[in-house]
């Protein structure tokens, strides 16, 4: 019993040293808060932006020899396609002079449309501009519609059903749900929360450790009569402490954001739920754990603090690129196999969660232990790593 | 391995939104996931159990892609006879709505995937007045009870019923075609479930629609302006004129003779007059095949009738949308019995159509013995509606809407110029339709619906004119 | 008592202590003298556990340091050569937390921390976070965190290195007050003055072994010099750098 008050007295006092430590670090916190904001707040706004430009820019297109086929004109121009007819003109020049698209009609073009000798046009297009493919986009709706109503007259003067040109009916059947829509959309979220944990704990656990041991102040704490596995702990409770919170507040700003995103205009529900944005919070906290030991013992053993920190900046963008890699290989994450191993277990879940879908609790529980029996075992090698003679810079 | 994978996936319980308790209701209701023809999404469909007999309605949700609480939109279809599961298409216009709102479809008991009561005619009627009668009758003596019980007030408490199931608060309604009268009728019975209405072919309740040649009349009037204005098309010259010398001339020759628009060679059936008259009447529906119809009378009046021929293929696939049995056990018991001789007569002088339409339901109503089921005096209602009609609608035309709606208090009219039957898909009608339900009280900016025009007259053999100016269409359009 | 026996210490190949034996004995100021590279913070460090000798061993009070390093720690203050201290935590924090690591808790606790403010004057500095101390204030931090569980065995290493005068001074006091209480001290030093003026006994260390040891007057009669230093630096670095510097100042 005296045994055990000691060990959860030094404990306590070892956390809270580390503690006070890393949240009095300002600038540690800081780089936490801020890159914790920005990476909803870029997600939010690149949306808002894209969704903007698909809505509601359009498309300027000058018809070239339009003033003879004033139908043309008309039926072209909508809300997202201006069309201005010209006699003529230079398309270069047009292109370079603001306008998206030029399309130029064949000398004699009616006659020949009128004498189904399908006439030409000349679709001029920078296909190196931004706007090209959705200008393009424009033209072919409005020039398809047009087209359809012409091949439709044309078969009915001659008596033909206009079915005759529709052999077969064809029915998509989208079997994805709007979670799953969300799920393509918003892949990179999940992988961003991991990389923010990654982010923000990394100041503190290099501070913590290759700088406690480049301010010298490592040698007096390892001369203490507690076990090296308490400090461990300690260190990567604190470290921890700061990589969850920088998370959380990733997700908490994700979430309030959520409203300002165009999430629906893209089809996707907005199916994050109070629990969800719980679970997703809880379920990170393993995580946090074993991110922040493992960036605890590579700085350990990293021979200076500049070296910790290349290291773990390296460490950092290793697993989210992993993650990344995966997912662009296809490889079935859902898999259950998968979500017992850390990180691919995490983002997994992050993501089902974000679109509203469920976990398997199981599974969750399951991956969550594996993770923090990574974590025990890393304080175990933690624990060693600070009994090495090396770890001091040994005389 | 293989046992540990069994129980990892044996054991799978919901967490996350769905942890235990929390549960929306719905979840609970058994629902599986479907599709309709013409919406690529997934609907959720339900089968919800209705009557003393094992009656089951099809319900389809398209669920809202938000989930924010608002009031869900039901669809209601037109026919009588068609089924709602057939205006799924109408969802890809609806998209803007479905964010923020369920959309609702229930088929009515003897309609689309609720048990169609189609009598066998599931691809085209008989050109035969006679036979058609012979074989509504054959059908409706399998079936009497159940013929005797399909009604509008039916199918506006299944509808209830189906609010109730699924926990729906109140409802708005979007009702096109007979789906109006369906609406309309749940706005008496049902005022206090019902938020707005959105009425698309307004068919009111004291509106007898089946008298349809007056309203044929003028459409095709309306398309002989729009026409004479407009310099391509008035070339035809008076090719109305033609129309009705050749549908009051038509001979069994002409019948015999008439082409096959799906098969090229001559019809397999003589063509009627009724059915040639009738088909005209159908393209007025739409703009698309209305704009066809004076080059086609013109081709017709020198002997080519392939391009008549043309438009009537125009709506060889309509036919199986509709449940006989279900249009004639409604029709008959809640119009045809209320509309007299004389009314007929008043009605059909002096149009191309004639009693060629009623004419079908009258013979079918004598083989259709159904009870009338009259309607009381519409009562006085406050919700706010918003009535969408066609200038040139051959069997809802805006004047009903104008003059039959009186007793509703807080109404706006949409009419589109030269708009035929059916507009909510059509330009910025979806986005008012819209901006109505988020708002229904306020008044709406109608001027982009005067953006909506007729399409281009067929000019030739080769379609639209590309090189004469259309401007004087469109002025022809806003009058 | 400290007392080391025999031990053996390598690193990378090289022999940095051999066989080194030596005890320091109770309630007395041991000074170990050596060159740099003698093996001083080496030894110092296998004596607190933090480095593991290859042989021998090393007996705290009768514990031995490498089978219980935990009971050894508990009877034993530490301040190291250029130490750092948690430039974010205060005086306060900064003591309270070592205090509680070595078990002390409750009334305990405040008398610990009392008594170490008194001695060393730290009043001033108690609430204020250590960043930006002198090295004078941070010696006197490292010297109460060494001495706040008040443990039987003091080991400093090369404790008034970049001390003011004021500062040595309370070192000095506090080393000799420490003494009188029965605290056993044992500190590496290269000024011989401090050696001269607070050992009871002297070690010299050589080549990872003692070369001399005795009180002050004992190695001056060993060696034939009458200084300290001459003493040590015969000791030390042999008879032939002993006898020049002995003539240097002829």
């Amino acid at each position: 019993m005296a045994m055990d008050r000691i060990i959860s007295l030094q404990m306590s006092a070892l956390l809270r040293k580390e503690m006070l430590e890393t949240w009095r670090d300002r600038r540690a916190l800081w780089m936490a808060i801020c890159f914790s904001l920005l990476i909803p707040v870029m997600l939010a706004g690149t949306m808002v932006i894209v969704v903007k430009k698909q809505t509601e820019e359009s498309t300027r297109l000058v018809l070239l020899g339009g003033d003879v086929a004033p139908l043309l004109e008309q039926r072209l121009r909508s809300d997202s396609l201006e069309v201005e007819a010209l006699a003529e003109g230079e398309p270069r020049a047009l292109l370079a002079g603001g306008y998206d698209l030029v399309l130029q009609l064949e000398e004699g073009f009616v006659d020949r449309y009128e004498s189904f000798r399908a006439p030409k046009m000349y679709l001029y297009v920078d296909s190196s501009s931004t706007s090209a493919g959705r200008a393009e986009r424009h033209l072919q709706e409005r020039l398809g519609k047009l087209q359809q109503l012409v091949v439709s007259q044309r078969l009915t003067a001659r008596g033909v059903a206009p079915q005759l040109l529709a052999p077969w009916q064809l029915q998509v059947r989208d079997v994805s749900t709007p979670s799953s829509r969300g799920a393509l959309l918003l892949a990179m979220v999940p992988g961003l929360l991991i990389l923010t944990l990654f982010v923000a704990s990394l100041a503190t656990s290099v501070d913590t450790s290759a700088g406690e041991r480049e301010r010298l102040s490592l040698e007096a704490l390892l001369m203490q009569p507690v076990p090296g596995w308490q400090l461990v702990a300690a260190k990567m409770l604190a470290v921890a402490s700061m990589g969850w919170l920088g998370s959380l507040l990733a997700i908490a700003a994700l979430v309030a954001l959520m409203p300002v995103m165009p999430l629906a205009e893209l089809g996707i529900q907005q199916a994050t739920t109070a629990s969800g944005v719980i679970t997703m919070g809880l379920l990170l906290l393993p995580l946090a754990l074993l991110v922040a030991v493992v960036q605890i013992l590579l700085a350990l053993r990293s021979s200076s603090f500049k070296d910790a920190q290349t290291q773990l900046s390296i460490l950092q963008i290793a697993p989210v690129m992993l993650l990344m890699v995966l997912d662009a290989a296809r490889v079935d994450l859902a898999d259950s196999y998968w979500q017992l191993v850390p990180l691919v277990a995490q983002q997994q879940w992050l993501k089902s969660l974000l679109v509203g879908d469920s976990v398997s609790l199981p599974l969750l529980l399951a991956g969550s232990m594996v993770c923090l029996l990574l974590v025990a075992l890393s304080v175990a090698f933690g624990a060693r790593a600070l009994r090495r003679e090396s770890l001091l810079g040994a005389t | 391995m293989v046992w540990m994978r069994r129980l990892l996936l044996g054991a799978v319980l919901s967490v996350g939104p769905g942890l235990p308790g929390l549960v929306a209701a719905q979840d609970e209701l058994a629902s599986r996931a479907c599709h309709l023809d013409g919406w690529s999404d997934a609907l959720r469909c339900f089968r919800v159990a209705v009557g003393a007999d094992d009656s089951e309605l099809a319900v389809m949700v398209a669920p809202a892609v938000n989930d924010s609480e608002r009031e869900p939109l039901y669809l209601l279809a037109g026919g009588p006879g068609q089924a709602a599961s057939d205006l799924a298409p109408l969802l890809n216009a609806f998209r803007k709505i479905n964010r923020e709102r369920d959309i609702v479809m229930v088929d009515r008991r003897g309609a689309g995937l609720s048990g169609a009561f189609r009598c066998g005619f599931e691809r085209e009627m008989p050109a035969d007045l006679q036979q058609f009668s012979r074989r509504l009758a054959d059908c409706y003596l399998q079936r009497p009870d159940f013929a005797e019980s399909l009604s509008s007030r039916q199918t506006v408490e299944d509808l209830e019923r189906v609010r109730m199931f699924l926990g729906h608060g109140r409802i708005a309604l979007w009702g096109g075609s007979w789906g109006t009268r369906t609406a309309l009728l749940y706005q008496q019975w049902y005022p206090e479930s019902l938020s707005a209405l959105v009425l698309d072919a307004v068919a009111p309740i004291d509106t007898k629609v089946f008298l349809t040649a007056t309203a044929a009349e003028r459409a095709l009037q309306q398309l002989e302006r729009d026409c004479a204005r407009d310099p391509v098309c008035a070339r035809f010259g008076d090719w109305k004129g033609q129309l009705a010398k050749m549908l009051n001339g038509w001979s069994a020759e002409q019948a015999a003779s008439f082409p096959d628009p799906l098969t090229g060679g001559p019809v397999t059936e003589p063509l009627a007059r009724w059915v040639l008259a009738n088909a005209i009447r159908g393209a007025l529906y739409d703009p698309v095949a209305a704009a066809q119809i004076p080059y086609a009378v013109h081709q017709a009046g020198r002997g080519n009738y392939l391009p008549l021929s043309g438009i009537t293929g125009l709506f060889q696939n309509h036919a199986d949308s509709m449940a006989m049995g279900l249009t004639f056990s409604v029709a008959c018991a809640e119009e045809l019995n209320r509309i007299g001789a004389d009314e007929v007569a008043a009605d059909s002088e002096g149009s191309f159509l004639g009693s060629a339409f009623f004419d079908l339901f009258r013979s079918g109503c004598e083989a259709w013995p159904v009870s009338s089921k009259p309607y009381a005096a519409p009562a006085p209602r406050e919700h706010p509606v918003l009535l969408i009609s066609g200038s040139a609608d051959p069997i809802t035309p805006p004047y009903y809407a104008e003059q039959q709606l009186g007793y509703l208090s807080h109404r706006q009219h949409l009419v589109v110029a030269g708009g035929g039957h059916i507009n909510s898909r059509r330009g910025c009608i979806p986005e008012l339709i819209s901006r109505f339900l988020e708002m229904p009280g306020e008044p709406l900016e109608q001027a982009c619906v005067a953006d909506i025009h007729r399409p281009p007259f067929m000019a030739d053999a080769f379609g639209p004119a590309l090189g004469v100016s259309a401007v004087s269409v469109e002025r022809g359009d806003q009058l | 008592m400290i007392a080391v026996e025999s031990i053996n210490k390598q690193f990378a190949g090289r022999r940095v202590l051999d066989h080194l034996s030596f005890t320091v004995p109770d309630g007395q100021i041991t000074a170990l003298l050596g060159a740099n590279g003698a093996g001083k913070t080496t030894c110092l460090r296998i004596i607190t556990g933090l480095l593991r000798a290859d042989a021998g061993r090393v007996r705290l009070g009768g514990v031995d340091v490498a089978r219980d390093p935990m009971a050894a720690r508990r009877q034993l203050g530490v301040v190291g050569d250029r130490e750092g201290l948690y430039e974010r935590l205060t005086v306060a924090e900064y003591l309270t937390m070592f205090a509680r690591v070595q078990g002390l808790c409750g009334k305990e606790l405040d008398r610990a921390l009392q008594s170490v403010r008194e001695e060393l004057e730290l009043d001033e500095l108690w609430q204020r976070r250590t960043r930006g101390f002198s090295q004078g204030e941070r010696m006197k931090v490292s010297l109460a965190r060494a001495l706040v569980h008040r443990p039987r065995h003091l080991i400093l290493d090369e404790p008034t290195r970049g001390l003011d005068v004021l500062a040595a001074r309370l070192l000095r006091r506090t080393l000799l007050r420490l003494r009188q209480q029965g605290t056993t001290i044992l500190f590496s030093s290269h000024v011989m003055s401090e050696v001269s003026e607070l050992s009871d006994r002297v070690l010299v260390m050589a080549g990872g072994r003692i070369v001399g040891g005795g009180s002050p007057a004992e190695l001056l009669a060993h060696t034939g010099c009458d200084n300290l230093e001459d003493a040590f630096v015969t000791l030390a670095y042999g008879a032939a750098v002993g006898k020049r510097t002995e003539e240097e100042p002829a």
